[in-house]
């Protein structure tokens, strides 16, 4: 299956699931996915400097009563932990992270593998719902996760494969 | 020019603006002096302001929005200029409260904030239109440019340089972040129902 494929089915998701505002900043396994969000004109996308003001971004529009989604890699998380904190503890709003969940066995850099160490405790240690994508048998996590984020008023991390996010098998 | 005659200034030409504030004193400005609008205090967390904004100007493009951001606020985060510049929200404006320091946590001053030209910096990032009130200017300069901001192309920001003040924490205040979001979809709804903007 193409990457473009297999974006265009998540795109097909997150658009069931109520998304109308993404933000992103590009991983080199999101690159489809980031494009698809661009071409789907029911969505606006706003292309972020920081993956904190994409959290926020996500927000503010949460605020306002649309669903929001945040396309970016762990690293992201990691980086915008106290937003994350804040939004999910103080304010208590929505949102939805779609993130490349870098740095496990089928990563092979020695940079990336960081980050899949220790993005789960840090999700766990914030107290956020988050959930494993592998494959698209999981597919319905990218628009059931919306609903999640309304009834816990917090944001909810989908930590997601390569083979997720690009359709590869490896 | 102190904080508070920013706030009023606001306050006198812009009622029908949803307001989000970011921490610190441009909030306790807001509280003390402000208008009836439907206003969110988004903090903390501290350097999200101008983002959190965009993501609120973007999910409605029907409504007018001002931000009332701190300098501290904002340089935490400059590159949020360049998300603003480059989403290009046409009901967005910003007011920049800058006192060169960080007053509620104490004064400190805020890092180049006796040489940094915070107008200058969204100007160059593609903001589009800005401007700056100098410290001490009369009070017809703040109005004029607070009238200039509202009437320009958004998006558009306004560096207003107040005094420095004393800005002492007050407490917790009567409503946890969860409930003032509760309390502004409310105030939102209101406004917007019966027409009062």
């Amino acid at each position: 299956m193409s990457d473009k494929v297999r974006a265009a089915q998540i795109t097909a998701r997150l658009r069931a699931g109520g998304a109308e505002i993404a933000a992103s900043l590009p991983d080199s396994w999101l690159s489809a996915l980031i494009d698809a969000v661009t071409d789907t004109p029911e969505i606006t996308h706003v292309r972020v400097t920081r993956e904190d003001d994409g959290v926020a971004v996500c927000a503010g529009a949460s605020l306002m009563g649309r669903r929001a989604v945040l396309v970016c890699q762990n690293a992201g998380l990691l980086l915008s932990a106290n937003v994350l904190a804040g939004y999910a503890h103080h304010h208590r709003i929505p949102l939805v992270v779609i993130a490349a969940d870098r740095g496990g066995p089928e990563d092979g850099f020695y940079y990336q593998a960081y980050k899949g160490r220790v993005t789960p405790g840090v999700l766990t240690a914030l107290e956020l719902p988050w959930h494993r994508v592998g494959d698209a048998r999981d597919d319905w996590l990218f628009e059931r996760a919306f609903e999640q984020a309304a009834m816990h008023r917090s944001p909810v991390v989908l930590l997601c494969s390569r083979a997720a996010l690009t359709g590869e098998s490896l | 020019m102190k904080r508070n005659d920013v706030a009023q200034a606001v306050a006198a030409a812009a009622p029908d603006y949803v307001v989000i504030t970011s921490l610190g004193s441009a909030g306790r400005a807001w509280r003390e002096c402000g208008g009836t609008n439907p206003v969110y205090h988004c903090s903390d967390p501290m350097g999200a302001a101008p983002a959190f904004a965009l993501g609120a100007a973007l999910a409605r493009p029907d409504l007018e929005f001002l931000l009332l951001e701190g300098d501290g606020d904002l340089t935490m985060n400059l590159g949020a200029l360049l998300t603003v510049a480059g989403a290009a929200p046409g009901n967005l404006r910003v007011v920049v409260f800058a006192n060169g320091r960080y007053e509620t946590g104490g004064g400190q001053p805020l890092g180049a904030a006796d040489r940094a030209d915070l107008a200058g910096l969204a100007a160059a990032g593609g903001w589009a239109w800005t401007g700056t009130v100098r410290r001490g200017a009369p009070a017809a300069d703040l109005a004029a440019a607070v009238g200039a901001l509202l009437a320009a192309p958004a998006p558009a920001l306004l560096v207003a340089c107040v005094d420095a003040e004393p800005a002492p924490y007050g407490g917790p205040g009567p409503h946890s972040g969860d409930e003032a979001r509760t309390l502004f979809r409310h105030r939102l709804r209101e406004w917007l129902e019966k027409g009062t903007r």
